[in-house]
């Protein structure tokens, strides 16, 4: 299986005319914000003030804010490691973040999980397991209840190739075509699962499954912010309309190491060099400016503003270990998970408003 | 009220629940439109239809995980493992998705996962298991196990009312052959422990399918006062009956059906070592099915399972210490 | 499997089968055979109803039909024999066969697996030992509850015989000791004076301190009441003002109870205590608050013991949850909360709360009284001398003698305001009725 994609991407439309300037713009400011906080962080961990590891999705951030960008507010996301844009588009602030990764009383999981393994519950966000690809089954499952209820809305989940591997993935597959659910599946294709390249991962290009389990597949290029999202909006009115699941295979690479741990040897530098100039942050700035967009001025309120961030978090304290033993379990009443936000420009007043509470 | 076997009980649950609450879902293999493996659900589909007493695919870990995604947001899924044996599959969901998000997210996943368990007709290593320790020991999950028709009720009310993931622990055996009086409409029984004979010389604890082995066990011991204690919760353990029934008895003997090691009852003879040390009059015995596999054939799960007579055999010893 | 072979010779049984773990019986739908039809091994014999299916049973083997026991229509257990099959030839008829054509082979006898429940029952297969037998047998060690008792009364258990395993001492064989007569042998123990005397014809030891004696309600120097008698004497006339105070006396006769304590080294209030709790619980009317018109029955029985403190009067500490306790655990907390009382040291806890009350002041050999009722409650239990009487009894064919009887009256002043008559001579019934029916 070679590491180069198989297919061209397919249904690669950019979406132009969906997007207005102020969505293209907002997808810019997410990938940056994403990669200007991830490399924040990996500085702080440098330091010693990130314990654990710590894993980034830098050269993937199209993959994430693409799609979630096409999210309703009402739809429920199930965010991974390397989908931090997600989050960003959801509503939750880098401040926080950070705090989060440093283990602080203010992050979102107040110390109880590290990383990236957050969800903040009232932003419809659903905080990720190490168990890869689980979350699918939670999406599926999510999906499931919306279709019992009869509601327009739909769930969504990022995977990795590796993770295809493993059951939870041929029984959400499975399960969601079966049932017909409104779903999509996104499957991070970043040509490695920590060094196991993609031939010892699979016997069949991933994206050929979806027809094995009966709904639509389809590969798109990972790097192109754009076009993520229109196939990702594309698949949420297939599923909202009934139509079913949708695998959408995006194909990208992970351009640094698995975890800050790993220096990534057994990727060939020629690769590394390829994608680096497929790089999504550098295509969308690429476009802006010809649109004649202030990206330096972007780029400087992102860098101020995680700059404001790391101050803030800096100064938060660590949790103190009082209430340790609490929150095992629920106490009161079973909240479901709230609603997002929803940046893109196409949710705004003239779209049905017909989603549910949970 | 109604006399009512331990499987109607069920039944009788579920029907209410399902009637009076539409967020609740039930989830597994063969319950729909063929009623269950054990005929709990028979006549489910027709009333409520299919979508709600749903017929998955043979997936535990999805119905699991399809569970846990509904539970976050808005319903009140009911998941059923054809039997207990089958939740290896769908372990890793339980514990590490389902038990763990609230903790690490102040995310509650209100579900209920059914477990039809244990043995004493055959069923072989895969179909006569008890695995309940296994998720008292995953932290995040609640375990309840009742022995009585009244209690297999209120118990299940109680789990689906609770916001928190929870095993219930039906067992089998009792399913046909346990009648009681049950209570009409939705009640809850607490996640306490219940005094099934009170007693003074010496108390047995049991839960499930050794309850009704330890009252017939020790009917009858040369006049001597045994109590037996019903645990119903294995999580939360109810610490303080536990305490209480050894201060006034001071001997004590703990059944398990599971395997021996780490069974629910090595729990309760820790806590009592360690906190109830002051009132005992003997050592903490006991009696459990060995760390062997269930086996098939009729005399060797005999041998295994603890019978009324090994139970009776090793009181009588402890009465005479 | 559906058969299992019988002691009989060539007679195989069909049995009903177990279709499904759970299920427990079947019923028998049709039979497609008679006694003396013949049949063939995996035909058909009869057809069967359970709650998971019906099916078909098929026959275990070829013969004919010898008996069929079961009707149609009738439900039995999985296990039970619904039919037999006489095996064709049988063994006499296969021995024949076989005694006159040697080259022939002979029929074989029915097919005999173990029968499963026999090997269990002869222990062929080893089962797991469990419970002390595994200890090793103890030295002269006391266990923890052992110990505690022995250190809060003050025994020298060195001197305690065990009637435990090898001689050990058991909680029961200590807590013996602290309730038998002269139960603290510690130097240091003061002899506490029986709150209770048997009967006039065996002598209590004299007590050491001089409790009883000096009731005179006067002070030495003729100072009046002492304060504490006065609110007793308060609250004595508050009750008689306020309840309509009735007592009724009912015989019963000790005979038991002086065995079972004889055995068990406990008071006979304790036993009094059980058998008034066991009645309260029959008839709950008695266990109960009267203030005013609010009238309340309640669910514990908290026993009030009445506890002479000599010249300061009477107190009544209140066992709380009394109804758990076993003859010997009130006998206990009896003890215990006397000594307390006496020593001054009962909590406002211990004196509230209490729900009946016995009282039992007798060493003098008084056999009746009219106590007092212990407001808010409705009823008061008194306990007097046991003493040996003549008495009526009557054989079953019977026949009438006199036999002598340790006999006591109990009495029980109730109030008027809440029950009637019938009721406490129900319940004085009750206690009566436990204390002469007591176990040997």
């Amino acid at each position: 299986m070679s590491t180069e994609t198989a297919h061209p991407a397919v249904g690669a439309a950019s979406g132009h005319e969906h997007l207005a300037l102020e969505d293209r713009i907002w997808l810019l400011r997410a990938m940056l914000l994403m990669r200007g906080i991830e490399e924040r962080a990996m500085s702080l961990y440098r330091q010693g003030k990130v314990p654990g590891s710590f894993y980034d999705g830098f050269g993937q951030e199209a993959v994430s804010a693409g799609a979630a960008f096409a999210m309703a507010p009402e739809d429920r996301l199930c965010i991974l490691h390397r989908d931090l844009a997600a989050h960003l588009i959801r509503g939750v602030t880098p401040p926080r973040i950070l705090a989060q990764y440093m283990g602080r009383a203010a992050g979102i999981t107040r110390g109880r999980d590290g990383n990236v393994h957050f969800g903040d519950r009232q932003l419809g966000c659903v905080g990720m397991v190490s168990m890869l690809p689980d979350m699918m089954l939670v999406a599926t499952g999510m999906a499931m209840a919306f279709k019992l209820r009869g509601e327009r809305r739909c769930a969504l989940t990022w995977f990795g190739d590796g993770s295809t591997s493993r059951g939870d993935f041929h029984e959400a597959m499975n399960w969601a075509g079966v049932q017909r659910l409104p779903v999509v599946f996104v499957l991070e294709n970043n040509q490695y699962a920590y060094s196991t390249p993609l031939d010892k991962q699979f016997a069949v290009d991933p994206v050929e499954r979806a027809a094995a389990y009966g709904f639509a597949g389809v590969t798109v290029d990972g790097n192109d912010v754009e076009v993520m999202f229109e196939a990702t909006r594309e698949a949420r009115e297939r599923a909202i309309e009934g139509g079913g699941p949708t695998l959408i295979e995006a194909v990208t690479m992970r351009m640094h190491g698995h975890a800050a741990h790993d220096d990534m040897k057994y990727v060939p530098k020629e690769q590394v060099e390829e994608w680096r100039r497929r790089d999504p942050v550098d295509r969308q700035e690429r476009r802006l400016r010809e649109l004649d967009v202030d990206v330096d001025a972007i780029r400087a309120a992102v860098a101020a503003e995680i700059d404001a961030a790391a101050t803030e978090a800096l100064a938060g304290p660590m949790p103190t270990g009082d209430d340790v033993l609490s929150g095992v379990f629920c106490e009161g009443d079973a909240e479901p998970l709230g609603d997002g936000h929803a940046p893109w420009s196409g949710f705004a007043d003239g779209r049905p408003a017909d989603g549910g509470a949970a | 009220m109604a006399v009512m076997t331990y499987l109607q009980a069920i039944s009788s649950a579920l029907r209410d629940e399902l009637r009076a609450d539409e967020r609740v879902l039930l989830m597994g293999e063969d319950i729909g439109v063929f009623g269950g493996a054990f005929k709990v659900t028979d006549g489910f589909a027709a009333e409520f239809g299919t979508d709600r007493v749903m017929d998955t695919p043979l997936a535990e870990s999805a119905i699991i995980g399809c569970a846990v995604g509904a539970a976050v947001v808005g319903m009140r899924p009911v998941c059923e493992m054809q039997f207990s044996d089958f939740i290896s599959c769908g372990f890793d969901q339980l514990v590490n998705v389902a038990g763990k998000m609230h903790y690490r997210q102040d995310l509650a996943v209100p579900l209920v996962v059914r477990l039809p368990s244990g043995g004493g007709f055959s069923g072989g290593p895969f179909h006569s298991q008890n695995p309940e320790a296994l998720f008292m020991h995953s932290p995040g999950i609640k375990v309840v196990a009742p022995s009585t028709a009244a209690d297999a009720k209120g118990l299940l009310h109680a789990a689906i009312h609770d916001p928190n993931p929870v095993c219930f622990m039906e067992h089998k055996h009792l399913y046909r052959r346990v009648k009681g009086e049950v209570a009409d409409g939705i009640y809850e029984t607490p996640f306490t422990a219940r005094v099934a004979r009170a007693g003074s010389d010496m108390v047995v604890i049991a839960y499930g399918a050794m309850v009704d082995v330890a009252l017939k066990a020790t009917e009858d011991l040369e006049g001597a006062s045994v109590e037996v204690l019903d645990l119903r919760s294995l999580v939360p353990l109810d610490e303080d009956a536990i305490l209480d029934s050894v201060a006034r008895c001071s001997k004590v003997v703990i059944v398990d059906e599971a395997n021996m090691t780490c069974a629910a009852g090595a729990q309760v003879a820790a806590l009592i070592a360690e906190h109830g040390f002051e009132d005992l009059d003997g050592p903490v015995v006991r009696v459990a099915t060995p760390d062997v596999p269930i086996p098939f054939s009729p005399p060797l799960e005999q041998a295994v399972l603890p019978g009324i007579d090994r139970v009776r055999e090793a009181c009588r010893e402890l009465l005479a210490y | 499997m559906s058969s299992s072979p019988t002691e009989t010779t060539g007679l195989v049984d069909v049995t009903m089968p177990q279709m499904g773990v759970s299920v427990a019986e079947g019923t028998l739908v049709a039979w497609r055979v008679g006694v003396g039809d013949p049949i063939g091994a995996e035909q058909t014999i009869c057809e069967i109803s359970t709650d998971k299916i019906d099916t078909e049973v098929p026959a275990p083997v070829s013969g004919v039909v010898a008996e069929i026991l079961v009707e149609v229509d009738e439900t039995v257990e999985v296990g039970v024999v619904m039919a037999r099959i006489a095996v064709e030839g049988g063994n006499g008829a296969a021995a024949e066969v076989s005694a006159q054509s040697g080259a022939a082979p002979a029929v074989p006898a029915p097919a005999a697996p173990a029968d499963p429940s026999a090997v269990a029952e002869s222990g062929a297969v080893a089962e797991p030992a469990d419970g002390p037998a595994r200890m090793h047998p103890p030295g002269r060690r006391y266990s923890p509850v052992v110990s505690r008792i022995a250190a809060e009364h003050g025994i020298d258990l060195s001197a305690v015989a065990g009637t435990g395993r090898g001689g050990r001492v058991r909680k029961q064989d200590v807590l013996a000791l602290v309730n038998a007569d002269g139960g603290g042998n510690g130097a240091s123990t003061v002899e506490d004076p029986p709150m209770h005397i048997e009967s006039p014809y065996r002598p209590d030891p004299v007590p050491a301190t001089p409790v009883a004696a000096a009731t005179a309600a006067a002070a030495a120097d003729g100072e009046g009441l002492s304060r504490m008698r006065r609110q007793i004497g308060a609250h004595m006339k508050r009750s008689l003002d306020t309840a309509a105070t009735c007592t009724t006396w009912i015989e019963a006769d000790m005979s038991r109870v002086e065995a079972a304590r004889a055995k068990l080294r406990v008071t006979a209030l304790a036993f009094v205590a059980r058998a008034t709790i066991d009645a309260l619980r029959e008839h709950p009317a008695l266990n109960a608050w009267l203030d005013g018109d609010a009238y309340t029955q309640v669910p514990d029985v908290n026993l009030g013991i009445a506890v002479s403190l000599g010249d300061d009067g009477l107190i009544v500490p209140v066992i709380h949850r009394a109804h758990e306790l076993s003859v010997e655990g009130l006998a206990a907390r009896i003890r215990e909360i006397a000594k307390r009382a006496r020593a001054r040291q009962l909590t406002a806890d211990d004196v509230q709360g209490g729900t009946f009350t016995i009282t039992n002041p007798g060493q003098y050999g008084s056999i009746m009284a009219t106590p007092i009722i212990n407001l808010p409650q409705v009823g008061i239990l008194d306990l007097e001398a046991v003493v040996k009487r003549p008495v009526v009894v009557t054989d079953g064919d019977g026949n009438d003698s006199i036999a002598i009887r340790p006999m006591t009256i109990l009495g029980l002043s109730w109030d008027h305001r809440a029950l009637d008559g019938a009721l406490s001579a129900q319940f004085l019934a009750t206690v009566k009725r436990r204390l002469e029916g007591l176990a040997g």
